[in-house]
């Protein structure tokens, strides 16, 4: 084991290969407030990667409804209990910008319970079984009742469920590589990408085991495992549609809801993945307690109860939901950017506007501006623009009853 | 003050864990999660496994029934078999031990494995489903196994590579099917595919049937577990330690199983020689040395979870009558 840095958890922690993370990091947002489980980002994967033969429960995107649905069935709550989270703590008193934006967290990560229950594997995991796998949202839209005799009103319903958009993180310190006896898995130094070499794998299912988020999966038919592969063609501009321009991956441009953006994490502040993830700190890391440094961040969805919501994001969330409710000018305007393009933004720039609106908001003055948004590509050159308020266009009488 | 002490309290055990990890690592350890081997693993077993000559008309059909006669005569070696405890992930110890039997009729070499195992696993298509199998290796090249060679029983090690002969139950049930490759409809039988693959029916898609052999991830980069039609029960590979199995480009053994009462019998077999530089050679008169390892998939054995022998063990060719 060596001692890595993991930001989400705010300290160092064990990890069996050294620090090194990449020139760049596959990421996105996942707006949860917006998402309506119409499942498009589940068949745009599904019909590009697996559609094949051996590959008919393999969902490497889903839609789950939270709190009681999951895909493989109950996959979270069965890894909680292996990292013993009773111990599932953080010392928020100090908070380091770089170091530890969160706070510290003091229980144990999946690298750790193994450690300490001597296990002699790297990571703590359980294998779903295939009936585990039926579905993509098993449990769908079932709700769960605090007070069932009560109608639920803002801002916490009493009775609630929301979605959660799943698919690889493509981890800092994936436990899917730590797992892997062969070294079959890596992760790419130019993106962060991670990816199983089909040619190195044996079909051991270390990795099915030991991902904490089930995200790889057993092929029967060729025997050895797959998972999301990012569509790194896209990623690396090799998708005729953008001209060599890096290209957001299928289950992120098919979204309907509007609710995804993607880039990559890096040291620009004016990336927009990266202000709203490192700066603004409206989206947040799904279970960090694990330990993996997932890269799939999430604005909570404001209705759930915090207790849960903090189990599922650490202690960002209340922060994250008070700035999603009472958005800032700058805020307002990077989320305008939610697919407007489906080549990767990699800068954005705000040219301000009129105010247009103003209200109050749970007892928070709230105004508007139509400020005009901007994004650029990894050439520096203009891939979208766009204001806030959008343009409303008129139908002429005559076309009314035209399609 | 406060962050003060809980920097202290993580940054200070871990710091001790790291520096302890890293003597430990200086050492003994190979590489992470790996302990060394002591020194009875590098001292070979005692009992010398006689490769029998007998004189052989090679069946028409190779099964462990008509091969039955032939090993008649051939003395048994009990190898002892253990848990697999120094490279991460370990595991196994259902199986105990195994019997190896061997014989050659100047062309072909045949070792014969028994062990009892309650479960017959020849299956590996369901996520949670491991196949039973059985390994046996030999040092590569003109090795004498002594204490001060310290050559690993276990997979070999860098500069000391191994050949390793792999036998798979579901490989045999693979052989025994059209295509030569149990598909996930045996497995499912009831489970709905979209692939129709009558040319002459209304819901053929010939962009979609020929597109499952690109897009099979492990037949599309050659793997040899993914792909049909192998002809073969029995992997040859070379390892050079823990985590270097490589499957060979040039595959030369074959084998055959029997399934009994709770008792696997296999026999692995291949000609004594080979033009393949990645493969150990036998020469009659001469000695050789294996090690073994047995997969048990009811416990779930795969990889490093495995029941292995700890030590090499000697072997005898028998001259052929001629010689
Ligand atoms: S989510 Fe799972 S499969 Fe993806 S990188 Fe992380 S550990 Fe690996
Ligand atoms: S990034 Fe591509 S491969 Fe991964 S889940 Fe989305 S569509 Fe599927």
């Amino acid at each position: 084991m060596t001692l890595v840095h993991n930001w989400h958890l705010g300290r160092r922690m064990e990890y069996p290969y050294f620090e090194s993370r990449p020139k760049r990091q596959f990421a996105a947002i996942f707006n949860i407030n917006r998402c309506i489980a119409c499942q498009t980002c589940t068949m745009a994967c599904k019909s590009a990667w697996t559609y094949n033969k051996g590959q008919e429960h393999m969902w490497w995107n889903n839609v789950e409804t939270k709190p009681y649905g999951g895909y493989p069935q109950s996959w979270d709550v069965k890894t909680l209990k292996l990292i013993d989270n009773g111990e599932n703590t953080w010392y928020t008193d100090e908070k380091d910008e770089k170091l530890s934006p969160y706070g510290v967290y003091e229980g144990d990560t999946i690298f750790e319970a193994a450690a300490k229950k001597n296990i002699n594997q790297w990571a703590v995991g359980y294998i779903p079984e295939d009936k585990e796998w039926r579905s993509p949202n098993f449990g769908e839209d079932v709700a769960k009742s605090n007070k069932p005799d009560e109608y639920s009103s803002l801002p916490e319903h009493s009775r609630w469920f929301f979605y959660m958009q799943r698919l690889c993180n493509h981890c800092t310190y994936p436990g899917c590589l730590a797992a892997c006896p062969r070294k079959a898995i890596y992760k790419r130094k130019e993106d962060g990408i991670v990816l199983i070499d089909q040619k190195r794998c044996r079909g051991y299912r270390k990795c099915v085991e030991q991902c904490p988020y089930k995200k790889p999966m057993f092929r029967g038919l060729t025997r050895v495992s797959e998972k999301c592969i990012a569509c790194y063609p896209r990623i690396e501009g090799r998708d005729p549609l953008t001209k060599g321009r890096p290209m957001e991956t299928r289950c992120m441009a098919a979204c309907v809801g509007q609710i995804r953006l993607q880039g990559f994490l890096d040291d620009n502040p004016k990336n927009p993945v990266t202000w709203l993830i490192r700066h603004d700190k409206l989206a947040l890391p799904l279970y960090p307690q694990f330990g993996t440094e997932p890269n799939i961040y999430y604005i909570p969805p404001r209705w759930a109860p915090r207790s849960y919501l903090r189990q599922m994001f650490g202690p960002g969330v209340d922060e994250a939901i008070d700035k999603f409710m009472v958005p800032s000018r700058e805020r307002l305007a990077v989320m305008s950017l939610f697919r407007m393009a489906q080549s990767i933004i990699f800068e954005y720039k705000i040219e301000e506007g009129p105010k247009v609106f103003e209200t109050t908001i749970h007892g928070k003055k709230f105004e508007m501006y139509n400020d005009t948004v901007i994004g650029y590509g990894e050439d520096g050159q203009e891939i979208v623009r766009t204001t806030i308020e959008e343009p409303i266009h008129i139908r002429d009488p005559k076309h009314y009853n035209s399609i | 003050m406060k962050k003060g002490f809980s920097l202290l309290k993580y940054s200070l055990p871990l710091l001790g864990a790291a520096f302890l990890s890293a003597t430990l690592f200086a050492a003994e350890e190979t590489a992470p999660g790996v302990k060394g081997a002591s020194e009875e693993e590098f001292t070979p077993a005692k009992e010398v496994l006689t490769v029998k000559y007998v004189q052989l008309d090679k069946p028409y059909h190779m099964d462990v029934e008509s091969l039955k006669g032939a090993f008649k005569d051939a003395n048994p070696v009990k190898v002892p078999l253990q848990k697999q405890d120094k490279a991460f992930p370990n595991g196994g110890g259902s199986v105990t031990g195994a019997e190896v039997k061997a014989i050659h009729d100047g062309i072909t070499i045949y070792f014969q494995i028994t062990w009892s195992d309650p479960t017959k696993n020849a299956r590996s298509i369901a996520v949670q489903e491991f196949r039973d199998a059985v390994a046996l290796m030999f040092p590569l090249g003109a090795v004498e196994i002594t204490p001060a060679e310290h050559f690993s029983p276990r997979m070999g090690d860098r500069e000391k590579p191994t050949n390793l002969w792999h036998w798979k139950a579901d490989w045999e049930a693979d052989l025994l099917v059209k295509g030569e490759l149990e598909d996930v409809e045996v497995q499912y039988p009831n489970m709905h595919d979209d692939f129709n693959f009558n040319p002459y029916s209304a819901y053929y898609h010939r962009e979609l049937i020929t597109s499952v052999e690109v897009l099979s991830g492990g037949r599309a980069a050659n793997n040899l577990l993914s792909q049909p039609g192998r002809g073969r029960t029995v992997e040859d590979l070379n390892a050079e330690g823990f985590g270097t199995l490589t499957t060979q480009d040039h595959q030369d053994v074959n084998g055959c199983s029997h399934y009994e009462d709770g008792v696997w019998t296999v026999i692995m077999y291949r000609s004594l020689i080979t033009q393949d530089p990645h493969d150990v050679q036998f020469v009659p008169g001469g000695n050789a040395f294996y090690n073994m390892a047995v997969w048990n998939g009811g416990e779930q054995d795969r990889n490093g979870q495995k029941n292995i022998s700890t030590q090499w063990h000697p072997a005898t060719l028998e001259k052929v009558a001629w010689q």
